[in-house]
C-alpha cells in the first residue's frame, strides 16, 4: 500500500515535471519554479541527515581510537566551530566563515585540483602503450595533440594546430556526439523507467 | 539591439510551445518502442543483450574481496537526484549490494549529496534484506562526506590509501575528479570499473580503470545485472530508438545534399 | 631486474618529480614561447571588438577557485579588452564561492585600463538561483539585483540607467568550468536571443563547438590555452601566457616519458621479457 503510494506520487510528479517542459503557460512555468523551489527545501533538510551521518561516522573512529582517529577529531571539531560561527556572526565576505573558506577552503581546493597534472602524468605514462593496434593509434593522437595543443607546436612544425584542430572538430566530436546520443537515449529509458514505476530500487525499503 | 526603457515581461499564455514538437514527437515514439517491447518481454520472448566486460567484471570483483578479506568501494558519482546518471548508479548499486550481501564482503558507500546517501541508504538496506541478510547489514557503510568536490575526493583518496579496498567501482555522474580517484585507486592494486555518462571524464576512467562503461552502458548496467526481462526490454527500446534517431539524421543529411533542409529544419539542426 | 623492466615500472614519484620541475622553471625563467591565435578564440575577440563604444556587455564569471587558473586570466583578458574599446561592464557570478575571485577580476582589469566603478564597470556580485536569475534578467535585471555589490541602487548608478534586461545589452559574456554554460545559451541566447560569447576549460571546450557551428555562440575561449590567445590578442601578458609557457614543458616532459616507456617495452619485447609489472604503481 506504501509502495503504491510511492510510486504513484512519482508517476504524477514525474509526469507533471516532464509535461511542463513542453507548455510555456506563465502559470505552468511558476508551478515549475515552484516545484524547483521545494526540491531545495528537501536539500536542507537532507543536508542536516547528512551531517548525522558525518558526526556519527568520526564519532565512532574516535570512541574506538582506531588508525588515524585524530583526524576525525579534526573534522569533528571543524563541523561544530563552522556551524557555530556561521549562526553567531553570518557568513559570506568578511565573515569569520568567509574568512576561513577563503583563507582556508579554497587553497585547498586548488591544491587538490593541481594534483591533477600530476596524475595524468603518471595515467599517461602507464596507459600509453603501443600494445595493439588501437592503443597504437590511441599513443600517436594522444602525442599529437599534447604537442600541437600547446605554443611549442607550431614551433615543432606549423602543420600541428590545424592537425589537432581538424582531430577535435572531426574525428572526437563525431564520436562524443554519437556517446552524447546514447547517453541521452539512455536518460530518458531511466526517467521513463522510473516514472512508469518499471525501477524501483530508489525507493529502498518499504 | 533597442535602447529602449525597463522591459515589460509579456506573459505566455500558450499551453504548447510548437518548436518542441519534434522532441514530443521522439519522447512518444520512444515510450512506443518501450511498451513494445515490454510486451514482447512478458510474453515470454527471449530478449539477447551483448554481455559488457565490464558488468561481467563486477562478480569477479565482489569474489576478489571475499577472498582477501577487504571490502568494496563504492563510489555513486558527485551529483544530486536531479541527474539521471544518480539514478544509474542507485540501481546499480541495489544490485551490487545483493551480490556482496550474498557473498558475504563488505561495502563501503561514501556520498557527495545528504539526499542520495538517504536514498543509497534504503536502497542497500533492501537489497540485504532481499536476499534474507538483514541483519549482515552494517549501518553507517552508506554514509556523508561532503558536498565540496575536492574535499570529497580527499576523502575518498585517503580511505582508498588507508583501507586499500580490493575493488573500486564508480558509477555515476564525475567531474575533474575523476582522474585523481581512479590514479589513487590504481596505486593500491584495486580492481577498477567505472562507468560514466559524462563524456568528457570517459577518457580519463579508460586510462586508469580495468573496466569502463560507455556513455549508455552506465544506463544499461542495472538491467543487465539483474537480468529482468522487463528491465532487458528497455535496452532494447533504446536500440530501436537509436537506430530511427541514426535513420533519420542519414536522411535528413541526403536531402540536405540535394537542396532540401526541411526535414533538417524540423530536427532542429538547421 | 633489467633497466628495461626498471624503466616500465618506474616510481611514479619520479614522474611527479619531472612534472614538478617541467612546472616551475618557466614561471621562475620564462620562456616567452609565441601564442598562435585559433579561429575560435579570434571569433571572440571580433565579436567583442566589433561593439561600438558605449555598449553594455554583460559577464558573468562562474567558476570557483578549483578551476580560477584555466578562467581567471581569461575574465580578465576579455575585461580589458572590454575597457579598451570604452565598453560598458556589468559583472556577476552565479557561484558564491566566485564573488571574490569576479571582484578581484573586475578591480584588476579596471585598475589596468583605467576603468572606474560605477561610470565603466558595475560589480553586481553573487546571485542564487542560477536558471531563475538567467530567466530574471530578461525580465527585470533589477528584480534580481536592486543593488550592486556595494549595496548601491541600481538607478543610483549612471551606466545602468535604462538597463533592465538582454535588450539593452550588447553582448553577454559567460565564463564557466560548469554547467553554467549549457543554461546561458539555452536561456539567454535560446529565450532572450542575446548575442552570446563563451569561455569555459580546455575539456569542455569541445562541447561546444556545435553551438559555435550553428551561430548561437560567436566565438569560444578554450581553457588556458585559449586564454594565452586572447592576451595576445590584446597584446599583454598575463597568467595565462606565463602558465602556457609552463604547460609547454610539461606536455613535453610527459611525451618524453610516453615515447622512452614505449621504447623500454619494444626493447623488452625483443628480449623477449614479460612486460613486467604495471608502471607508475607504488605497490611493490
Amino acid at each position: 500500500m506504501i509502495r503504491r503510494g510511492q510510486l504513484l506520487v512519482t508517476f504524477l510528479v514525474g509526469a507533471a515535471i516532464a509535461a511542463l517542459y513542453f507548455i510555456p503557460h506563465y502559470r505552468a512555468q511558476a508551478l515549475n519554479s515552484k516545484l524547483l523551489e521545494w526540491t531545495l527545501i528537501v536539500y536542507a533538510f537532507a543536508l542536516i541527515l547528512g551531517s548525522m551521518s558525518l558526526w556519527n561516522s568520526h564519532t565512532k573512529k574516535v570512541r574506538n581510537r582506531v588508525e588515524g582517529w585524530g583526524y576525525s577529531l579534526v573534522t569533528l571539531s571543524s563541523l561544530v566551530v563552522i556551524t557555530v560561527l556561521g549562526i553567531w556572526k553570518g557568513v559570506g565576505e568578511g565573515t569569520p566563515v568567509g574568512t576561513i573558506y577563503d583563507t582556508v577552503n579554497s587553497p585547498l581546493a586548488s591544491t587538490m585540483f593541481s594534483l591533477l597534472a600530476f596524475v595524468i602524468a603518471s595515467a599517461a605514462f602507464r596507459a600509453f602503450r603501443a600494445r595493439s593496434v588501437e592503443a597504437t593509434l590511441l599513443l600517436i593522437t594522444a602525442i599529437v595533440m599534447m604537442v600541437g595543443r600547446v605554443s611549442i607546436g607550431p614551433i615543432i612544425s606549423p602543420h600541428l594546430p590545424g592537425i589537432t584542430e581538424w582531430l577535435l572538430d572531426v574525428p572526437n566530436l563525431a564520436a562524443k556526439r554519437a556517446i552524447a546520443l546514447g547517453v541521452g537515449l539512455g536518460a530518458v529509458s531511466t526517467a521513463l523507467k522510473i516514472i512508469l514505476g518499471i525501477e524501483q530500487s530508489y525507493l529502498g525499503k518499504s | 539591439m533597442l535602447r529602449s526603457g525597463p522591459v515589460t515581461p509579456a506573459l505566455d499564455t500558450r499551453w504548447f510551445d510548437p518548436t518542441r514538437l519534434n522532441i514530443l514527437i521522439g519522447v512518444l515514439l520512444f515510450t512506443t518502442f518501450l511498451v513494445i517491447n515490454l510486451f514482447r518481454a512478458r510474453g515470454g520472448r527471449e530478449l539477447y543483450v551483448r554481455p559488457l566486460a565490464g558488468l561481467k567484471a563486477m562478480d569477479e570483483a565482489i569474489g576478489r574481496a571475499t577472498e582477501m578479506g577487504r571490502s568494496v568501494l563504492y563510489v555513486p558519482g558527485l551529483s544530486d537526484m536531479s541527474e539521471v546518471g544518480t539514478f544509474a548508479a542507485i540501481t546499480i548499486l541495489y544490485r551490487l549490494a545483493q551480490r556482496v550481501a550474498e557473498m558475504g564482503c563488505d561495502i563501503d558507500v561514501p556520498c557527495y549529496d545528504p539526499v542520495v546517501m538517504t536514498v543509497l541508504d534504503g536502497a542497500v538496506r533492501d537489497a540485504y534484506s532481499k536476499v534474507g541478510k538483514p541483519d549482515a547489514f552494517r549501518p553507517g557503510c552508506v554514509h556523508y562526506v561532503s558536498a565540496q568536490q575536492m574535499a570529497y575526493v580527499a576523502a575518498v583518496n585517503g580511505y582508498m590509501l588507508r583501507e586499500r579496498p580490493a575493488a573500486n567501482i564508480y558509477m555515476g555522474s564525475f567531474y575533474a575528479e575523476s582522474l585523481l580517484l581512479a590514479e589513487t585507486g590504481a596505486t593500491t592494486g584495486a580492481i577498477q570499473i567505472a562507468g560514466t555518462d559524462k563524456v568528457t571524464q570517459l577518457p580519463f576512467f579508460v586510462c586508469a580503470c580495468d573496466y569502463t562503461l560507455l556513455g549508455e552502458e552506465l544506463f544499461a548496467a542495472s538491467a543487465y545485472l539483474g537480468k529482468e526481462p522487463i528491465q532487458l526490454a528497455t535496452i532494447i527500446a533504446q536500440d530501436w530508438a537509436k537506430a530511427l534517431a541514426a535513420a533519420a539524421v542519414v536522411t535528413a543529411l541526403a536531402l540536405a545534399a540535394l537542396g532540401n533542409l526541411a526535414l533538417m529544419k524540423w530536427l532542429g539542426a538547421a | 631486474m633489467t633497466w628495461m623492466k626498471r624503466l616500465l615500472a618506474i616510481d611514479r614519484r619520479i614522474i611527479f618529480l619531472l612534472v614538478a620541475t617541467g612546472v616551475v622553471l618557466p614561471l621562475l625563467h620564462p620562456l616567452n614561447l609565441p601564442v598562435t591565435v585559433t579561429p575560435r578564440v579570434k571569433a571572440a575577440f571580433e565579436a567583442i571588438d566589433a561593439l561600438p563604444a558605449g555598449s553594455k556587455v554583460l559577464i558573468s564569471m562562474d567558476y570557483e577557485p578549483d578551476i580560477m587558473a584555466e578562467l581567471q586570466p581569461m575574465s580578465i583578458a576579455v575585461m580589458r579588452h572590454c575597457f579598451r574599446k570604452h565598453l560598458q561592464v556589468i559583472a556577476m557570478t552565479l557561484y558564491p564561492a566566485g564573488t571574490g575571485l569576479g571582484e578581484r577580476a573586475v578591480t584588476l582589469a579596471a585598475k589596468a585600463e583605467g576603468a572606474v566603478k560605477n561610470k565603466d564597470y558595475v560589480w553586481l556580485g553573487y546571485k542564487s538561483g542560477f536558471q531563475a536569475v538567467m530567466i530574471g534578467i530578461g525580465e527585470n535585471l533589477r528584480g534580481m539585483y536592486p543593488v550592486d555589490f556595494y549595496g548601491t541602487r541600481l538607478d543610483d548608478i549612471p551606466m545602468m540607467r535604462g538597463v533592465n534586461s538582454y535588450r539593452q545589452m550588447a553582448m553577454v559574456v559567460n565564463l564557466s568550468g560548469s554547467s553554467a554554460a549549457d543554461y546561458w545559451i539555452q536561456f539567454a541566447q535560446g529565450r532572450f536571443h542575446a548575442p552570446l560569447v563563451l569561455g569555459c576549460t580546455a575539456v569542455m571546450a569541445t562541447d561546444y563547438y556545435p553551438y559555435l557551428s550553428s551561430r548561437q555562440v560567436l566565438g569560444l575561449i578554450g581553457g588556458m590555452k585559449g586564454a594565452a590567445e586572447y592576451e595576445a590578442l590584446i597584446d599583454t601578458i598575463g597568467d595565462a601566457r606565463r602558465g602556457m609557457d609552463a604547460q609547454s614543458l610539461v606536455h613535453l616532459i610527459v611525451v618524453a616519458l610516453v615515447i622512452v616507456g614505449n621504447g623500454a617495452l619494444f626493447l623488452s619485447r625483443r628480449a623477449g621479457e614479460a612486460g613486467g609489472p604495471a608502471a607508475g604503481s607504488m605497490v611493490r
